[in-house]
């Protein structure tokens, strides 16, 4: 019941945040926030479960993450925080931020 | 100051502990195993699922090869190849292939 609580406001309060700072016709800039927490910071390291280096992603294939993204939705790749964030997304949204990191390729 | 130095000093061993592998062997190896998809430096894969390795993070692709080798990363085509590897020579391509260039980077 708390979890459940707790999870509701969170998602009130990712929503207001959106919301807050939805910007101009870039369908991306939504979606972008879950990523630049760890993929747009120079040398950041996941500490969880092992450390090392989050990939760079920008410039990549656009092909590649759209499919790292459709395997941590459906469990098939197993990073915790990863498969969170692509939980969340539809394959409109996988669309979008493959062509925004994969530099149209 | 003194605070400074040891955590500059820190920073620079795991700079080094980092770099374990050898890319000169590296590049041998990914000629024969690696190039035909991703290119001899990993920066022209022959497809688009197949993703740019040059310029990627060392411990990241160590991590990856890791993954298929043990299966925890499951994918038909790389499990062959990464479980014919010993861990030296997953630390050798990912010096190779880390320390090679191409547009990947941080993105915002």
């Amino acid at each position: 019941m708390l979890a459940r609580i707790l999870m509701a406001a969170a998602l009130v309060a990712a929503s207001g945040a959106a919301a807050a700072q939805k910007p101009a016709a870039d369908p991306a800039h939504d979606k972008i926030s879950m990523c630049i927490g760890c993929h747009g910071v120079p040398g950041y390291k996941t500490a969880y479960p092992v450390v090392y280096h989050v990939p760079k992603i920008g410039g990549q294939s656009a092909t590649y993450i759209a499919n790292a993204l459709k395997a941590y939705r459906s469990g098939q790749r197993g990073h915790p925080s990863m498969r969170g964030v692509a939980a969340s997304l539809s394959d409109a949204d996988i669309a979008v931020l493959a062509a925004y990191y994969g530099g149209g390729k | 100051m003194r605070r400074l130095m040891i955590a500059a000093a820190a920073l620079a061993l795991a700079g080094a502990a980092q770099a374990a592998g050898k890319a000169e062997a590296g590049k041998q190896k990914a000629a024969q195993v690696c190039a035909a998809c991703h290119g001899p430096a990993g920066n022209k894969p022959t497809a688009p699922e197949n993703p740019i390795l040059a310029g990627q993070h060392y411990d990241y692709l160590v991590k990856a090869l890791q993954d298929y080798k043990s299966g925890k990363r499951n994918n038909a085509i790389m499990k062959g190849f990464a479980a014919s590897l010993s861990t030296r020579e997953i630390e050798d391509l990912a010096a190779w292939f880390a320390s090679q260039k191409s547009d990947l980077h941080y993105q915002r």
